[in-house]
């Protein structure tokens, strides 16, 4: 009956995540309780002995981080579509193989494009 | 027993408020994260429908939509960056200029 | 009470939370960290609708790569000197205006939904009997073939696009 279902497979799973904030936060909450704090001027400075930073502390990041980043996003959601189709491979039969090996012949143009458009290369 | 009107009901919360951010936010890359919450509202509406109607067709329509947003974020961030390029500035209301 | 409204209430109460905290930071960086823990809020919500594939999805593909790629990108554009601004447009008591009359409006319609259309075959004790993804993997591989089809096309667009307009930076 929808709107009564309890998915009772993933208790074990929330009684992680229960059980690792409470290391997350008890750790948090016995470091301050624990700690001694005595700060001053000399010791809060991001340097303690060395020179006073000067500019920003954030420099810009390069560009081709940008294109790795998004050619994971791409090639992440070709995986996630691989999923379904290899559990239901003994269904699908060899159609299935078909569409899927179309699926990634038309993926692997995007990655020979992005090859041979060097953004690959690091230098 | 939770009725199917309170998911589509928060569904809408969902969406008003990105909408809202959408609309009256100056930050370019604020407004594209209030894009994918408004997708992500919708998407709560069709998994709920698609529990309570014993239909699987509104889960793949997630997963399609999971990946035109994928898509659209690679595109539109890359957009954002080439504009960047030119016109450093990401405020909407200063961004008025077409040429590359 | 009984134990579905306690975790619907709790889903409700903080995916609210979240997205208003999601639109009003200033910082886009600390906007894109409550979407991340919105994502994993909307993986709980799918589970109790028994999605557990799209539960899957939405943290691997939302929160482990799209949100990735914002913060990248807020990384990339180095902005430091907007945090310090007012945060929203001009027409912005219009903007909300609009946004709670449409709220007004989609509640007032929606939340009359009583008649539902017949009941299609995919129960719960079926999806569980055959497991997320084989059900999932049945259909899509099947009846929406030519969809799942032009997602590759929509896919190659979005590589393609993607580096003709980030390329240009490196040359």
């Amino acid at each position: 009956m929808p709107g009564t279902y309890i998915p009772t497979d993933y208790f074990p799973v929330l009684v992680i995540l229960l059980i690792a904030s409470a290391i997350g936060l008890g750790a948090l909450v016995a470091g301050i309780l624990v700690r001694p704090r005595r700060p001053y001027a000399q010791k809060l400075t991001p340097y303690e002995s060395g020179n006073p930073p000067i500019g920003e502390p954030r420099s810009q990041f390069s560009v081709k981080f940008y294109i790795i980043a998004m050619l994971f996003v791409v090639f992440d959601v070709e995986a996630v579509f691989m999923y379904p189709w290899a559990v239901a491979y003994d269904k699908l039969g060899i159609f299935g193989f078909v569409e899927m090996m179309l699926f990634m012949f038309i993926l692997l143009i995007g990655y020979i494009y992005v090859w041979k458009k060097g953004a690959f290369n690091w230098e | 027993m939770v009725p199917l009107n309170w998911y589509i009901i928060l569904s809408a919360v969902m969406f008003s408020i990105g909408m809202f951010g959408f609309l009256s936010r100056r930050n370019l890359v604020i407004m594209f994260i209030c894009l994918e919450l408004m997708l992500n509202a919708v998407n709560v509406s069709l998994v709920a429908f698609s529990h309570y109607l014993q239909s699987i067709n509104g889960q793949i329509l997630v997963f399609f939509v999971i990946t035109v947003a994928a898509a659209e974020a690679a595109i539109g961030l890359a957009i954002i960056i080439a504009y960047y390029k030119n016109n450093p500035t990401i405020k909407v209301d200063e961004i008025n200029i077409l040429k590359g | 009470m009984t134990l579905q409204q306690i975790y619907f209430g709790y889903f409700a109460t903080m995916m609210t939370i979240i997205s208003l905290l999601v639109v009003s930071r200033k910082n886009p960086v600390h906007s894109v960290l409550w979407m991340l823990v919105l994502f994993v809020h909307m993986a709980g919500l799918y589970l109790f609708l028994n999605a557990e594939f799209l539960a899957a999805v939405q943290i691997i593909v939302y929160a482990g790569a799209i949100m990735v790629l914002f913060l990248f990108v807020i990384m990339l554009l180095n902005l430091r000197k907007e945090e310090k601004e007012f945060r929203l447009q001009k027409q912005w008591p219009v903007s909300a205006v609009t946004a709670v009359l449409f709220l007004v409006v989609l509640v007032s319609i929606l939340g009359k939904i009583t008649v539902l259309p017949e009941l299609g075959e995919y129960s719960i004790d079926m999806i569980n009997a055959q497991g997320s993804l084989m059900t999932i993997g049945n259909v899509l591989y099947t009846k929406y073939l030519l969809p799942f089809e032009i997602a590759s096309v929509l896919l190659l667009v979005a590589i393609v696009g993607a580096v003709v307009l980030a390329k240009k930076r490196i040359e």
